[in-house]
């Protein structure tokens, strides 16, 4: 049942930000396709009242004291941005 | 002097204390070593050869004054490039993050700080993680160091192969799906992944949240235990990180169990590991670790765990749909690299650069595949139905734990393949975890050990095996391992 085309990669690349030239998208639709077409076979596991697993970890509810506890100082965040104006983020117009 | 292939942990540690060496003189040689042999093996993208030279006199005039030395204190580790040390540039070697300096300390690297190892430098990987060849690193190709031509395997590739050419007497990496245990076995190296939880992942590049988890690489079982020892534990930064269950404190019993408690343990073997595809060779390797592991009156029984065929096609399902979110923070805005240029006009320009030029081929292939998963109309067919096989996958292991105490696989099917051999075929390389990713979906600790040298013929690949424990019960495989080690 493959479910996806040229399009559905063009729209998948525009969701997840990433620019992808022709070439590119021809063959992670391939790709993908192989791929989907491998998953087929959990189609065959019955999950009839099977509660999903939604994580790694049995613990439930984890509480700790809300206190400030050694977060990253302003200056070392600073220091990673790429481009930076008098201690601010800069970035390219938000708004046409 | 003493040879660096002979160093472990442990040696490492009595040699200090008996001043055959000093620290420096060990972590001097270490770099030299590095200097001549990394230019063919590739496992190093830095190194942080001032720091650690800092370090290993700070020890050394530790071991002159007298007082408590940590058994870590002065040995020269690797750390996988996806785990923060701070000041230093971590790439997760990914174009996106290539002068990206971490602005603070793991809480491993936090930990092990504390006990005076010394960083050597950060090793290659799949770029953040997402391989089993270390052939996707966006900077450069590792090798196996016992055949050039070869693999380490993946993803701590880069960590691995710098253990197994004595480049760095223990390493660290991260295991989603065997990204420990898989690129130690095709090294000949010990991988552990400990239980999900009983490390912090705070300060590790994250790929797959609810899978991921760091562990050792090192020459013997014992200084899994050493390394593991020193990096496990609650930490506030990781709310899924927790001390053992009330009961199942590791307390004293990780390092040399009696033997007695040793041989009450039941080991399973689970009959869907032995099927087509396994390397006769490796068969033939693992029945010999059992006949050997028989002579110290340790009881086997065959098992079943009748979801394994699934895992692979789970884990693929899962892992592309927490990547595609982890990895959306990687927009070049607050960190990474930048683009210029005329054609970015507004802010999503400027994304779709970043991002189109700073992710590599698999991580676009992985980012895609999990935006697709989780998409209305395709999440209950696909992420949610693979959230159902994984809790089936789980309960496999819960029944198969009714019966036996530790499971015993290969580590993986085959050994080390060439390098470019699976790099065109994603299912190919994907297939390469198969007998490790079951233990990440079900958050079980495992530990994968080389079969001994002398039931291999001269010349063939390391082999390994694979213990799997019940949660929090690294006691069991660990103490196995420690008397398979001695046998």
């Amino acid at each position: 049942m493959s479910a996806i085309d040229k399009k559905t990669i063009k729209d998948l690349a525009e969701l997840s930000r990433i620019k992808l030239t022709e070439s590119e998208e021809k063959n992670l639709l391939s790709d993908l396709e192989k791929i989907l077409d491998y998953f087929e076979e959990l189609k065959e596991v019955n999950t009839d009242n099977v509660s999903p697993m939604t994580g790694g970890t049995f613990s439930r509810n984890i509480f700790r004291n809300d206190e400030d506890d050694n977060s990253l100082p302003k200056e070392r965040a600073i220091e990673a941005f790429p481009e930076k104006k008098k201690g601010f983020l800069r970035v390219p117009p938000v708004f046409e | 002097m003493t040879h660096l292939r002979d160093l472990t942990i442990k040696s490492f540690h009595e040699g200090l204390l008996n001043k055959d060496f000093s620290a420096l003189e060990i972590v001097r040689a270490t770099f030299s070593h590095i200097e001549n042999r990394d230019k063919e093996i590739g496992a190093y993208l830095d190194l942080h050869k001032d720091e650690a030279m800092t370090q290993a006199s700070r020890v050394d005039v530790a071991v002159a004054e007298g007082g408590d030395i940590h058994p870590l204190a002065g040995v020269p580790i690797a750390i996988k490039d996806n785990i923060l040390i701070e000041g230093t540039r971590t790439t997760a070697a990914s174009k996106i993050l290539k002068d990206y300096s971490a602005s603070y300390d793991a809480t491993v690297v936090k930990k092990l700080k504390e006990t005076q190892v010394v960083f050597l430098g950060k090793t290659n990987l799949d770029e953040f993680a997402m391989g089993s060849s270390t052939e996707n690193s966006g900077f450069q190709l590792t090798r196996n160091p016992h055949d050039t031509e070869r693999v380490p395997g993946g993803s701590s590739g880069g960590s691995a192969a710098a253990v197994a050419a004595n480049m760095a007497v223990a390493a660290l990496g991260s295991d989603t799906s065997g990204s420990v245990r898989q690129p130690a076995a095709f090294c000949g190296a010990v991988g552990l992944k400990p239980t999900y939880g009983a490390v912090s992942r705070f300060g590790l590049i994250a790929m797959a949240s609810s899978l991921d988890q760091i562990g050792p690489i090192t020459k013997t079982v014992e200084d899994a235990i050493i390394l593991f020892k020193a990096i496990r534990g609650k930490d506030n930064f990781d709310a899924t990180s927790v001390n053992p269950p009330a009961g199942g404190e590791y307390r004293d019993e990780l390092l040399n169990p009696p033997l007695e408690n040793v041989r009450k343990l039941r080991i399973g073997v689970p009959k869907e590991y032995f099927i087509d595809g396994l390397d006769p060779m490796v068969e033939v390797a693992i029945r010999g670790v059992i006949n050997k592991l028989e002579t110290l009156k340790l009881e086997f029984k065959e098992i079943s765990l009748p979801h394994t065929k699934y895992t692979t096609s789970c884990y693929y399902i899962i892992m592309p749909a927490e990547l595609s979110t982890n990895l959306a923070r990687f927009d070049g805005i607050r960190y990474g690299t930048r683009n210029e240029g005329r054609e970015i006009k507004n802010l999503i320009d400027l994304y779709k650069s970043n991002r189109g030029e700073g992710f590599g081929e698999e991580a676009r292939r992985r980012i895609l595949l999990g935006a697709f998963v989780l998409s209305a109309g395709y999440y209950e067919a696909y992420y949610a139905k693979a959230q159902k096989v994984r809790r089936l996958v789980a309960r496999d292991f819960d029944e198969a734990f009714k019966d036996v105490d530790v499971i015993l696989t290969p580590s993986t099917p085959t050994p080390a393949f060439k390098i470019g051999e699976k790099v065109n075929d994603p299912i190919a390389m994907y297939l390469s975890d198969v007998f490790t990713g079951s233990v990440n979906l079900a958050g079980l600790p495992a530990i994968s050990i080389p079969v001994k040298k002398y039931e291999l013929s001269d010349g063939e690949l390391p082999i390994s095996f694979q213990l799997i424990g019940r949660h929090f019960r690294e006691a069991d495989i660990l103490g196995i391992g420690q008397y398979y080690e001695r046998l």
